[in-house]
């Protein structure tokens, strides 16, 4: 079974604060779901390429839209949903600190 | 006006407005008054909009300067991860308390375009990850058919609105079987269109290489309406394809079983009624054939690899610094960690979290490299299969409605009524749910539906052979 440490190692990556209660329910179902889906490493890697997906390479021409792009007129409600907001400013928490 | 036009299909709708028979207004307050008798213990709408009847007003004025569409005036519901400016958008999920949409989704603007009106937002699995709508943040959505039960999901709340005649039609999203799994619950017919099919932009992604908007509706015609108003190449998504993108099929009339698949795990009431709308169908001049995807075996399991990889990647957004929730730890990391772990509901944590392990360094190549090799294969194998066949047919799920409550404790049984869903979006082929009869269940008719799985492109196989599988149903 995963271990508590690879629940909190996983949850920090994540960026999820997990409760202890939580860590204990993870570990069975994380554990059991790994058990399900590990079939997938008895797929030989000879046996095929990664899938390259249905996805190609799309451009467009580098030029602005300007007003017949459909997201022309929605910086205003962009700012509206900012948590906090500051005239034109997102306030956001200071991350540049003194080194010690 | 009767509260019977509600439960008119939009084909049919489309004919009386055109007729002058009724009005959009009309058609609208019909599903209004469904909504108000039934939403309060069904749970299907999230948000019953207030502008409904003006926006009725607004269609039955286009009509009458002559405009004609087959959507003009049809109410419809849509599904609460589908952006509409202007609106509320939550995906089910607490994270986005608050969020109002600041642009259409292309489907959307499409829709308005056509002169659809939009009754309100259905319930959903949050973010879409579940198979009953019970992971929904606002509660689970019951099954018209029998409330004890899920309606399926993730698009439950989409599908419970179209068969409590609270919508005409509806909208949903499907990575992994999330319009066509609650349409065989709710006994409607359920499209997930090719992969690029139909455009994302403005959609609340979850697995993108696997994520298609379709049509939740009564009947196979309806669903091709929607489907041809929504469908089409948008330079706002680089993944969307026009309808030239893959060349037109000849119908052979050949119907592939990969009966191997069937042997266990299928709910023997489902297997018999599979089986007797596959001899109706013979008898319709379709030839059934045994076909073998040797690593469909395997679809599940790539899938809750993939799936989750992607869904915390792009999760990632949700972090509080720009919209939605945002709650103040007591470090930079501590305010991410808290407005996640607390805006997140349990399921999405979860699937965040493995996705996160799948893709971390020293498993990704056991899980996520192996995963996407299988995928290739599973891709392969269908193509391979289709070039013999026209449509690849199975159950939509292998039992009818769970009860509420029956899988919630055990994620993986959850996951398990997905198997035979997921190969679709694994390889980008648009597939069908069909209604095929009902399974009695604690002496309530519960419905269930077909599966059939067309060529890249080829929607109007899957439109030709539903119409020939509903017909049959229709004489019974």
């Amino acid at each position: 079974m995963i271990s508590r440490e690879d629940i909190q190692t996983l949850a920090e990556l994540a960026r999820l604060e997990v409760s202890e209660e939580e860590t204990a329910s993870l570990q069975k179902d994380i554990s059991n779901i790994l058990d399900y889906v590990g079939h997938v490493s008895a797929v030989s890697s000879a046996e095929g390429e990664k899938d390259p997906g249905l996805n190609r390479n799309v451009l467009r021409r580098d030029v602005p839209r300007g007003e017949s792009d459909p997201l022309a007129d929605t910086r205003e409600q962009l700012l509206e949903a900012l948590p906090k907001r500051e005239g034109d400013y997102n306030v956001v928490r200071k991350i540049i600190q003194k080194d010690e | 006006m009767s509260s019977d036009l509600s439960t008119l299909s939009i084909t049919e709708a489309a004919k009386m407005l055109a007729a002058k028979e009724i009005s959009a207004v009309d058609l609208a307050r019909a599903c209004i008054t469904q909504i108000e008798k039934k939403n309060k213990s069904l749970n299907a709408y999230l948000e019953v909009f207030d502008d409904i009847e003006a926006q009725a007003k607004v269609a039955d004025e286009r009509h009458m300067k002559g405009e004609s569409s087959p959507l003009l005036g049809i109410p419809l519901a849509v599904k609460d991860n589908i952006l509409i400016k202007g609106r509320r958008a939550s995906a089910a999920s607490k994270i986005l308390e608050g969020y109002v949409s600041t642009y259409d989704a292309t489907v959307i603007k499409k829709l308005k375009d056509a002169g659809a009106v939009f009754l309100g937002r259905t319930n959903m699995d949050e973010f879409a990850h579940g198979s009953s709508t019970e992971n929904s943040a606002f509660g689970p959505t019951k099954n018209p058919h029998d409330e004890s039960r899920v309606p399926g999901g993730s698009s439950g709340g989409s599908a419970a609105a179209v068969a409590a005649s609270m919508a005409l039609g509806a909208l949903g999203t499907d990575t992994g079987g999330s319009i066509r799994e609650p349409a065989s619950f709710c006994g409607l017919v359920g499209l997930k269109p090719t992969y690029g099919a139909v455009s994302r932009s403005g959609l609340i992604a979850m697995g993108s290489s696997l994520d298609q908007a379709g049509p939740l509706a009564q009947t196979v015609a309806d669903a091709e309406l929607i489907f041809n108003a929504i469908r089409g190449q948008d330079p706002l998504d680089s993944t969307s394809i026009g309808e030239a993108f893959y060349p037109k099929r000849v119908e052979k009339k050949k119907i592939g079983v990969p009966r191997h698949l069937l042997k266990e795990g299928v709910d023997p009431d489902v297997l018999k009624t599979f089986e007797a709308t596959l001899a109706t169908l013979a008898l319709q001049g379709y030839e059934i054939i045994d076909i073998e995807l040797p690593s469909a075996a395997l679809a599940l399991a790539v899938y809750y690899v993939i799936m989750p990889a992607e869904v915390s990647s792009n999760l990632a957004r949700f972090d509080g610094v720009r919209y939605g929730l945002s709650l103040a730890g007591n470090s930079q990391w501590g305010d991410y960690a808290k407005t996640r772990g607390t805006g997140f509901g349990p399921e999405v944590r979860r699937r965040v979290m493995l996705g996160t392990y799948v893709l971390s360094s020293g498993y990704y190549d056991a899980y996520y490299g192996k995963a996407t090799i299988a995928r290739a294969m599973l891709r392969a194998e269908v193509r391979n299969a289709l070039e013999i066949v026209d449509v690849i047919a199975t159950p939509s799920a292998p039992s009818p409605a769970p009860r509420i409550g029956e899988n919630i404790s055990n994620p993986l049984a959850m996951y398990l009524l997905d198997i035979f869903t997921v190969t679709a979006n694994l390889t980008g082929n648009p597939a069908i749910s069909i209604p095929m009869g009902n399974v009695l269940r604690d002496g309530k008719a519960l419905p269930v539906g077909i599966q059939f799985t067309a060529a890249h492109g080829d929607e109007s196989g899957l439109f030709a052979i539903g119409t020939s599988a509903e017909a049959e149903k229709k004489l019974e």
